[in-house]
């Protein structure tokens, strides 16, 4: 079961539950779950590695979507202290369909996965770049 | 041709109406473009946000940045206007046009007929980049478009790139260029003409992987056709293959790869119209228009401002 501990400074104002798309292999709980949290105003938590009292264990670590946001804010050339976040969505920041790909590529590198074009079609927020990263990642571990 | 060249800068939109336009014929494309730099004046502005749907003007709210709102506000105002010249039904109202995704997710226009007549087939396609918004329109077939800054500059090494998503023919072809800046155009053509490949299908990028086809010139076959002398490009037409089955070449679909305003290319996908029998590779007639909606409309075809760089066209 998914939970949130620690979660002291975000501000939350809605959870929304979606249900995991990875199959489950015939056990019986759920093995993940993700959320999507959709709050107004979140700041960006600024995750120590390896601390276990801050971990949200639900869809992508803070540190994944930072991590995009990082590689999506240096594709756009947009200015350091501009807005992006998980909610950012990649058109309303001005990427077209090559800045996208070039942004999966470097997706791709950073975390050492490959992301089929098929799944790429469900990209269209940072969140959804950092929840399929993470998926990715944990089927190459398993 | 008629040029149609009015400046009428102190007339508001409402005393200027789009020029009425001709629909295209069968085999026809119809380019429309705007260069956002053009337009600066911030009442012609909001008279373009007035043609929106509460859609479009939340949506355009949303972005963040004056010149990614400048934009996509163009945008809009561009596919509206410029369907609204058509006239369809006597409609000429660009602000009544209501859109919606067909089954793939591509943008259509859905027309309102008390009627109930069947739907017109007027096809279009919107591509955009910072410095030019434009718009394909055909009657009948499918089409495709898509832009791009000829300066346009990769984060990515562009053999990196390409031996990712193109095909491996691709990449052999991009590879023996040994000139930097000639790979890197060519890089940008052949990016452009499967873009608007893809989208002339609807399906996007991820709905038909880049990998899975090629896209190359072929020289013109001779054949009974008459190769006058309004003909513009290189004899070489642009063919498309699926990499599963390369023997069978598609040939449902017809490109156009043009150098737009000396800043862009831009490439066209047409779907053959069927009913035009013969073997023959009939050129895609081609007309293109630079536009400042309710201000200025200018063709261009046959000017320097479109330079026809591959497939067969006739301006």
């Amino acid at each position: 079961m998914a939970s949130v501990t620690g979660a002291a400074s975000m501000g939350m104002t809605c959870l929304s539950f979606k249900p995991s798309k990875v199959p489950i292999h015939g056990v019986s709980k759920l093995k993940s779950v993700s959320f999507s949290i959709s709050g107004k105003s979140l700041p960006s938590l600024r995750m120590q590695p390896g601390s276990s009292r801050f971990r949200v264990s639900c869809a992508a670590k803070a540190e994944t979507v930072e991590k995009v946001c990082e590689i999506v804010r240096k594709q756009l050339a947009l200015p350091e202290d501009s807005a992006v976040t998980g909610e950012s969505k990649f058109a309303s920041l001005g990427a077209d369909s090559l800045d996208t790909v070039e942004i999966v590529m470097g997706l791709e590198e950073e975390f050492g996965i490959s992301v089929e074009e098929e799944s790429a079609q469900s990209i269209t927020t940072v969140q959804d770049a950092a929840d399929l990263i993470e998926k990715l990642i944990e089927k190459k571990g398993a | 041709m008629m040029n149609i060249r009015c400046f009428q800068n102190n007339f508001s939109a409402a005393s200027f109406p789009l020029v009425p336009v001709q629909l295209p014929s069968r085999m026809e494309t119809h380019l429309w473009y705007v260069l956002p730099n053009e337009v600066k004046s911030m009442s012609l502005l909001s008279q373009y946000s007035e043609l929106l749907s509460p859609c479009e003007k939340e949506d355009i709210n949303c972005i963040r940045g004056d010149d990614l709102r400048k934009r996509a506000l163009l945008a809009r105002a561009l596919v509206r206007t410029t369907i609204a010249r058509y006239q369809i039904n006597n409609q000429v109202n660009p602000s009544s046009l209501k859109f919606r995704k067909n089954a793939h997710g591509k943008p259509e226009v859905e027309w309102q007929d008390d009627d109930n007549l069947c739907p017109v087939p007027l096809h279009f396609n919107l591509s955009h980049t910072s410095s030019m918004i434009a718009c394909g329109v055909t009657m009948n077939v499918a089409i495709g478009i898509d832009i791009e800054e000829k300066q346009r500059q990769l984060k990515n090494n562009v053999l990196a790139f390409s031996r990712r998503y193109f095909s491996p023919y691709e990449v052999k072809i991009l590879t023996a260029i040994s000139d930097p800046e000639i790979q890197h155009q060519e890089f940008i053509k052949l990016w452009t003409l499967k873009e608007a490949y893809v989208k002339a299908l609807g399906r996007g990028f991820s709905g038909l992987p880049f990998k899975t086809f090629t896209i190359r010139s072929k020289p013109a076959t001779t054949g009974s056709f008459n190769l006058s002398e309004d003909f513009v490009s290189k004899a070489s037409e642009i063919i498309v293959e699926s990499s599963d089955d390369p023997e069978n070449l598609t040939n449902e679909w017809q490109f156009a790869l043009l150098e737009l305003a000396g800043s862009h290319y831009a490439a066209i996908c047409m779907e053959k119209d069927k009913t035009v029998g013969g073997e023959a590779n009939t050129p895609m007639k081609l007309t293109v228009w630079k536009t400042i909606p309710f201000i200025e409309d200018e063709c261009v075809s046959g000017t320097d401002a479109v330079v026809a760089i591959g497939g067969l066209i006739k301006q």
